[in-house]
């Protein structure tokens, strides 16, 4: 809402999105783009996009940066082969040159910024502002927005990130006695950068003491979303980042023990199956698909709008786990080559 | 000078864009073509949350006022106070619909790698010819 | 239960998706019985889905039951009541057809494979059904990602042409949402049918025409419209034969489905045409991409990479249809997106099991393969002829309506293009007749009792699809007048 500070991080954002794609080192592109989302993230704030900062504060510039690093580890982060694009990039550069002017066109027409009585801010938007507190007594309105009136929308979202997690197990897991067999992965194995693994006491003090209240905060993100900002996949972003952080400061045994491969497809499935399961419920007790109200039929004392924000709830649980899971496997996946033996 | 002000994000918006699609369709590093995508798609990701600020307005988180039994009161709310709910929705759906299509892409890139290694498409498609 | 049904197509194969990959780990080999019985079951209910729509008209599903801007809202019509169809009985004869297949070129990653394939075809029916701007953008992505996923369960070249894809498949959906986005600071609204009618009271804009150009240009990225094509042969070249057997059929066909649904229920005939006037530089694109496609599917010599060359210039027979602007280029279109898809699946299941039991789809591999598979080949020549235009099969009429649409028009650079692609898929499908009926088989093993005519057939589970699909085609075409009739004038009359 502060004008002067949205143009200032603007520009800075504009400017780290030029070195990012400027810089030759992968790894220092790859940390340059966590700033731009770190920036976004402010923005955002500024925004009143609370949500949203929170998620991208979380997902972007967190979860986002930390598989970008893992794969610049697992691949090369110098790319020494030249040839000259010239002529591709300046035939895209006038591609978008043109697709840039259109959009500029449109600016004249778009409504200025902040303006409450929009279009875009005027028709479904005030009906849910309006509403949501008769409809579900929830006055978190992304809450209830998100997981009641478009509730379907993020069903598809929490399924997005399953089908990421199994896309990205499918793609890159190896089992073990066949890497062994394989004569390339051998070869590969001494491409790999090799690392010495700093089995450093601080590191994992530090983070035996941070994962807990890291979890904690997680949890309360999760089941406070109807109140203040955060909701499933803030709070699940977290807990699989507390994960994340247990693999990366110990090593994959470790984290193993605690969430093994088998536990983790499971619980991705369990978490989506929660959030459909609602739904399905729903249908037996005679409502629409996700329509909530009709279990305030098997909810003990509760009316059908208390029963709306309930199953927000439990549906909430449900994209937490899914996102937890799935973040903490694709990081194993990602940071492993697939071969879930050590990360970064 | 207050027009440009007024319409400031959507012009950062498009620049931020362009810069995107230009970067995915031109840069020939496949690492560096998915931080442009993620570039573009942070891009509209600003324009819809553009579109959803409101002057003077809060987070749409609506205050609620209760009485001794813990009861809403019943309140007139005007829109115009809280932010647009609507487009931090849909774009906390983008966000991580981004980051699944960015790990997808990277494990892609991985795999790349071990069969070509090399993250270079002109390297990649030199070797294939 | 029946009112449930729109719910049910979708969150069936959801379901059904989890359970796969939870009984994967435990059980790898019941994902595949699970999968067809998930499909027998979405194909019945499509059915009677499309039953209840030709009865008693379109079906309107609000999900959480609230009402329909507020809410997400499913609306089946006629015409998507009929693709959804479609989709279910492809998804069905892939999922059979799958079988030894999947257990050949995958190994360990049968579960896997099948609930991405129950959840793609979730992501299909959702994009078919829905009548929510932004849901259609989160199935798109559900699609999308599955998609890229099973493309990239090959080994080899697959990776990067998969990873092609998934920059150009990203940027097409995020030019629809930047689309959609234009929509939604014009209206304030994202279903499609307020926004069609908010939209109607205003003024058009360049906001407005921003929303269009960018929907459209983010649906001919999807679906490989000409300039656009570059992704699609490698992908479908390299991909596991299972998933291009799935793809191949239905992405582009529910992208120019989409494009079809953007045109109609959200911008309006008057709109397009009378306010726009693209259509001549639209169909001249059409004209290229016709013209393109048959000439580099001229030049192939491997069975797969030349089909998909034919599918570049098939989309551009719908494009151009939709964009002719009348009643017979329209119907045609629609048509073309069920004859198409059974076409194009009937081709690639027979390649398929070309690929299953010699290994390779070159030309050169298929001297005396009449002789080795008669039946796969009858399946491949129902196919072949459909694609060519002979007349009791479906894709004879619907080159007709194309070809009458185009004489209203006009457009004679169409109608020809039209014409060329027959003649280019007459003179593609009988070289390869030539070689596989003409050629003598190669004498390569001596020792063996019966080297040239011994018969080897792929197993029953993957002829029995293929000629169910080659009996489509000729009952579709048969039964042309009724489809038309009660399914597709229905949905274009409320555009025209």
């Amino acid at each position: 809402m502060i004008i002067g500070f949205d143009v200032i991080c603007l520009c800075l954002i504009l400017l780290c999105a030029i070195l990012a794609l400027y810089i030759k080192d992968l790894m220092g592109a790859v940390i340059v783009f966590g700033a731009y989302s770190f920036l976004m993230c402010i923005v955002w704030a500024c925004n009143a996009a609370i949500d949203v900062a929170f998620t991208e504060a979380a997902v972007g510039a967190g979860v986002g940066t930390v598989f970008l690093v893992s794969t610049v580890y697992s691949t090369t982060r110098v790319d020494s082969f030249k040839k000259n694009r010239f002529i591709t990039q300046l035939l895209m550069f006038f591609v978008v040159c043109i697709v840039g002017s259109l959009l500029l066109l449109t600016v004249t027409d778009l409504p200025e910024w902040g303006d409450g009585n929009a279009p875009a801010n005027a028709h479904l938007s005030s009906y849910y502002l309006e509403n949501s507190i008769d409809d579900t007594h929830v006055p978190n309105v992304v809450t209830s927005v998100l997981a009641d009136y478009r509730g379907f929308d993020t069903m598809l979202e929490t399924c997005v990130v399953f089908i990421a997690f199994i896309a990205i197990f499918a793609i890159l897991r190896v089992r073990k006695s066949r890497t062994n067999n394989d004569e390339t992965s051998k070869i590969f194995e001494l491409l790999v950068p090799s690392y010495q693994k700093v089995d450093s006491v601080i590191i994992k003090t530090a983070s035996h003491l941070m994962i807990p209240f890291m979890q904690l905060f997680a949890l309360y993100v999760v089941a406070h979303g109807h109140y203040s900002p955060g909701g499933g996949f803030q709070g699940g972003v977290i807990l699989g980042a507390s994960l994340i952080l247990l693999a990366i400061s110990y090593d994959f045994k470790k984290s193993l023990n605690y969430l093994s491969e088998k536990k983790v497809i499971l619980l991705v499935a369990l978490g989506v199956l929660i959030y459909a399961g609602i739904g399905v419920i729903c249908l037996f007790l005679g409502g629409n698909f996700l329509d909530y109200s009709v279990l305030s039929k098997i909810l003990p004392a509760t009316d059908s709008i208390m029963a709306r924000s309930h199953a927000m709830l439990g549906v909430e649980i449900g994209v937490a786990l899914t996102v937890m899971v799935s973040m903490y496997g694709i990081y194993l996946c990602l940071s492993s080559n697939g071969r879930f033996d050590k990360g970064l | 000078m207050d027009y440009i002000l007024n319409h400031f994000n959507y012009i950062i918006v498009v620049i931020i864009m362009m810069l995107g699609l230009w970067g995915m369709l031109s840069l020939s590093n496949l690492v560096k073509k998915l931080i442009s995508m993620a570039i573009f798609q942070t891009g509209i990701i600003l324009f819809y949350i553009s579109m959803g600020a409101k002057k003077g307005s809060s987070i749409p988180i609506i205050k609620q006022a209760y009485d001794d039994h813990h009861h809403p009161i019943h309140q007139t709310i005007n829109h115009i106070d809280y932010a647009n709910p609507l487009t931090q929705i849909l774009m906390l759906t983008a966000i991580v619909v981004g980051v699944a299509t960015l790990g997808l892409g990277l494990a892609l890139t991985q795999r790349v790698y071990s069969e070509h290694k090399s993250l270079n498409e002109d390297e990649i498609l030199e070797s294939l010819s | 239960m029946i009112d449930q049904a729109p719910a049910l197509i979708v969150v069936i194969p959801l379901l059904a998706a989890l359970f796969i990959t939870v009984i994967g780990v435990y059980k790898p080999r019941l994902s595949w019985i699970l999968t067809v019985l998930t499909f027998v079951i979405t194909s019945i209910f499509t059915i009677i889905t499309l039953k209840q729509v030709v009865v008693i008209g379109p079906v309107y599903y609000m999900f959480g039951n609230w009402p329909a801007p507020f809410g997400i809202e499913f609306v089946i019509d006629h015409l998507n009541a009929l693709i959804i169809a479609m989709i279910s009985i492809v998804a069905l004869l892939v999922a059979i057809y799958s079988k030894h297949d999947v257990k050949k070129e995958l190994g360990d990653k049968i579960p896997h494979f099948y609930s991405l394939f129950t959840l793609l075809v979730t992501g299909l029916l959702g994009i078919t059904m829905t009548g929510d701007a932004f849901n259609l953008y989160v199935l798109l992505e559900v699609s999308a990602l599955t998609s890229y996923a099973l493309l990239a369960l090959s080994k080899g070249r697959a990776y990067i042409a998969t990873f092609n894809y998934l920059i150009m498949g990203t940027i097409g959906a995020c030019f629809y949402l930047l689309g959609v986005g234009y929509l939604l600071i014009n209206t304030g609204s994202l279903n499609m049918a307020d926004i069609a009618t908010i939209i109607n009271a205003n003024t058009y804009s360049y906001a407005v025409l921003a929303a269009f150009l960018f929907i459209m240009i983010g649906m001919w990225t999807k679906m490989a419209l000409f300039p656009l094509h570059g992704w699609l042969p490698n992908v479908y070249t390299y991909a596991p034969t299972s998933t291009s057997c799935l793809l191949a059929p239905l992405m582009t066909k529910v992208s120019v489905y989409v494009m079809l649904r953007m045109m109609t229920s959200v911008f309006n005939y008057d709109y397009i045409f009378n306010v726009l006037q693209w259509q001549q530089v639209i169909v001249a694109l059409a004209v290229l991409a016709i013209l393109a496609g048959s000439i580099l599917a001229f030049r192939q010599d491997n069975l797969k990479r030349m089909l998909t060359y034919l599918i570049v210039a098939e989309i551009g027979y719908m494009v151009g249809g939709a964009w002719l602007g009348n009643v017979n280029g329209f119907t045609g279109a629609s048509y073309h997106i069920i004859a198409d898809g059974f076409m194009t699946l009937c081709l690639f299941l027979a390649i398929g099991c070309i690929i299953y039991k010699i290994g390779d789809s070159s030309l050169a591999s298929m001297k005396g393969i009449f002789k080795k598979m008669p039946l796969t080949m009858v399946g491949f020549l129902i196919g072949a002829f459909s694609m060519i235009g002979i007349p009791p099969t479906c894709g004879f009429f619907s080159k007709w309506y194309l070809l009458s649409g185009a004489y209203e028009a006009g457009a004679w650079p169409f109608f020809v293009a039209l014409l060329v692609s027959s003649l280019v898929n007459a003179i593609l499908f009988f070289r390869i007749i030539e070689v596989g009926y003409f050629h003598a088989l190669p004498e390569e093993e001596p020792n063996h009792n019966h080297p040239k005519h011994k018969r080897d057939e792929a197993p029953l589970s993957m002829i029995i699809p293929l000629l169910t699909t080659a009996g489509l085609l000729i009952g579709i075409g048969i039964y042309t007048a009724d489809i038309v009739t009660y399914l597709i004038r229905p949905f274009i009359n409320t555009f025209l």
